[in-house]
């Protein structure tokens, strides 16, 4: 008898630590008002995915660890949230729950939701959001880039090319898109924008859009590339993750062309990869994170970057650019660099608050 | 559309004959998977390191093997639940591979190295004047070719071997091996090793192909190979026209999103429709007429 109720007594014991002591623990970790005076100003990035092998989400850190080394109360720490989306609204909770965070810096086109979700259970935690858009959140700033601008952009520069501009441009008029999925902003924006850039040229120029229906199968996007190339196409710009390698096999064994997008890609083939149009991501990151620290940052706001800013840009500073494109195509090509800078392109955002 | 679906088919084959020997010894391999991407990172690394295709494909080889030795250890001697051995080892590769090549390269992501040469074409250039002979014969990578002396190879050990007859034995009835005097596991051994052999391999050739290692290269290749074993009623030339009718239907799902109006997404989901309806017909028909397996 009294050795059952010593073994109850031990159980409601060990149950009574096992909330008590996280709920003390977490208590000790919130702010306290006598720390509030010298507490670094934190920042948490939270990367949909993994930092290695993205340039999107390196430039993310990058700009965010650049603002932070450059300020001399502010600390950075750096999740990985992993590709399970379902998995990221969890996270990005868990993260405001902690109350640890002056800021959570993210990137992604779905983040500018899922922030404004925990926002409203957690009304302290400020967010800011690039490469989404949301408009009238007090604690949350986003900023979009101009994907039109820079679609348009790779469009033009693929139908400079394909109209006879280099060595290997075929005789059919055709210019190729491969995406790694289906998207409002592919279908909406990106995809006409890019068939839009290249009509600039000529009007008879097609496009041969292709989906690889996912961001890693580099041996189907082999496969879709020698199908476009069999219909004619010449030049293929490539918005399918780890499937882009697939599409510069093709290419380097069929003598083809191929244009990346968000970041230089002339590294991944010399002579194939043979244009790049830029988001400085990090640049934006890098601003806005330090005006947050500073405390200028203005939330609520939800901006929208493009080539007039200096945030859309077309790689021309890489050696490689000036080595295998003629200096017509990128004399043309500035010119149009110089039209967007002049008069911007209008953007309307899928499904945009 | 014929020519890739060969190159396509080869890789799937190569696995699917691998997987063929452990199925018929009683070993359900579901690590061909795993071990097609650790073929493909070791034949990067291997191609890399020697600047030679063949040194790539034999250390795809060798590493599909280390895989398949550690599937036996595990799952067959130290007696482990095989279905639970298959799934660590495609999470040990999963894991394992980003960890070697951070270690070796400092990325865990496109593993794009030097001197990796170019997988080699054959009979490139020749015609014969009839097309569609020319499209399912000539002008493809070394591989594809590796494949055709393959299945003839398996069909032969399998049916006409003394140790294909006991390897069958072990799946079948493995008491009567041992009433002989036979240990089953040594079958079982060498069944996983052929089969870690054949999947290493076919991830070499998807890398080779590519000149150039990513995460998830393999891209569900494996499960699909394992597929092919049961569509193809577990016979090395039943594979070879299961892979084969995966490989036209994905080759379909391409071609035809350049020329039909219907969004690619959709289309790319052809190749799993056909491959569930294929299955449910072979169930159909198993139903009808088992096989003497």
């Amino acid at each position: 008898m009294l050795t059952q109720r010593v073994s109850h007594l031990a159980i409601s014991l060990l149950c009574a630590a096992l909330f008590v002591v996280p709920a003390v623990l977490f208590l000790g970790c919130a702010p306290v008002e006598e720390e509030e005076a010298g507490r670094p100003y934190s920042i948490a990035v939270f990367v949909p995915g993994v930092v290695e092998g993205s340039p999107t989400y390196e430039m993310l850190v990058e700009g965010v660890r650049r603002a932070v080394d450059e300020s001399e109360n502010a600390e950075v720490r750096v999740v990985e949230g992993g590709f399970n989306q379902a998995e990221w609204s969890g996270s990005i909770t868990s993260l405001a729950a902690t109350e640890s965070y002056d800021l959570i810096v993210s990137s992604n086109p779905s983040l500018p939701e899922i922030a404004n979700e925990v926002s409203q259970s957690f009304p302290d935690q400020r967010f800011l959001v690039l490469d989404g858009y949301w408009e009238g959140n007090p604690r949350m700033r986003t900023v979009m880039f101009n994907q039109r601008e820079q679609a348009y952009l790779n469009g033009y520069f693929a139908g400079l090319v394909t109209t006879g501009g280099m060595p290997a441009s075929r005789e059919a008029r055709r210019i190729g898109l491969l995406a790694g999925q289906e998207y409002p902003m592919m279908n909406q924006v990106i995809r006409p924008a890019f068939l839009e850039g290249a009509q600039v040229v000529d009007p008879e120029i097609e496009l041969d859009f292709r989906v690889l229906g996912n961001w890693f199968d580099a041996g189907r996007a082999a496969d879709l590339a020698n199908s476009m190339l069999d219909r004619g196409v010449d030049v293929i710009l490539s918005i399918a993750g780890g499937g882009n390698q697939g599409v510069i096999a093709t290419a380097r064994d069929r003598d083809a062309y191929v244009l990346w997008f968000d970041s230089s890609g002339f590294h991944h083939g010399p002579g194939i990869v043979i244009g790049s149009s830029l988001v400085k991501l990090d640049q934006a990151a890098y601003e806005r994170t330090r005006a947050a620290i500073n405390g200028s940052l203005e939330f609520g706001v939800g901006e929208v970057l493009g080539v007039a800013d200096g945030y859309v840009t077309f790689d021309s500073e890489d050696p490689n650019y000036t080595e295998y494109v003629p200096e017509t195509i990128r004399a043309q090509h500035e010119q149009l660099m110089q039209r967007l800078m002049d008069e911007p392109m209008e953007f309307d955002i899928p499904g945009a608050n | 559309m014929i020519y890739y679906a060969i190159e396509v088919m080869a890789p799937l084959l190569l696995a699917g004959l691998g997987g063929l020997f452990a199925e018929l010894a009683g070993v359900l391999n579901i690590a061909l998977e795993g071990m097609m991407l650790a073929g493909a990172f070791a034949a990067i690394v291997s191609a890399s390191l020697t600047g030679s295709i063949a040194a790539g494909m034999l250390g795809g080889l060798i590493a599909g093997t280390v895989l398949a030795y550690l599937f036996y250890f595990v799952g067959i001697r130290m007696r482990a639940n095989i279905f639970i051995v298959g799934l660590a080892i495609n999470l040990l590769a999963a894991g394992s591979i980003p960890f070697l090549s951070s270690a070796m390269y400092g990325t865990k992501g496109v593993l794009r190295l030097p001197r990796v040469p170019r997988m080699p074409g054959f009979f490139v250039g020749i015609e014969t004047g009839f097309p569609l002979l020319d499209q399912i014969f000539l002008g493809h990578s070394f591989g594809v070719y590796l494949t055709v002396p393959a299945v003839l190879l398996a069909g032969l050990v399998l049916q006409r071997t003394p140790f294909g007859l006991r390897l069958r034995s072990t799946g079948k009835n493995p008491e009567t091996l041992r009433a002989v005097g036979l240990n089953p596991d040594r079958y079982r051994r060498a069944a996983l090793l052929i089969s870690g052999m054949g999947a290493g391999l076919a991830g070499s050739l998807l890398a080779l192909r590519l000149g150039v290692y990513l995460p998830n290269v393999s891209a569900g290749r494996g499960w699909i190979a394992l597929v092919t074993i049961y569509l193809g009623y577990k016979r090395p030339f039943g594979v070879l026209i299961a892979a084969l009718c995966f490989a036209l239907a994905e080759g379909v799902s391409v071609a035809a999103q350049g020329v039909l109006q219907i969004p690619g997404t959709i289309l790319l989901g052809l190749p799993y429709i056909l491959t569930v309806l294929a299955m449910i017909a072979y169930s159909a028909m198993r139903r009808v007429a088992p096989s003497d397996d």
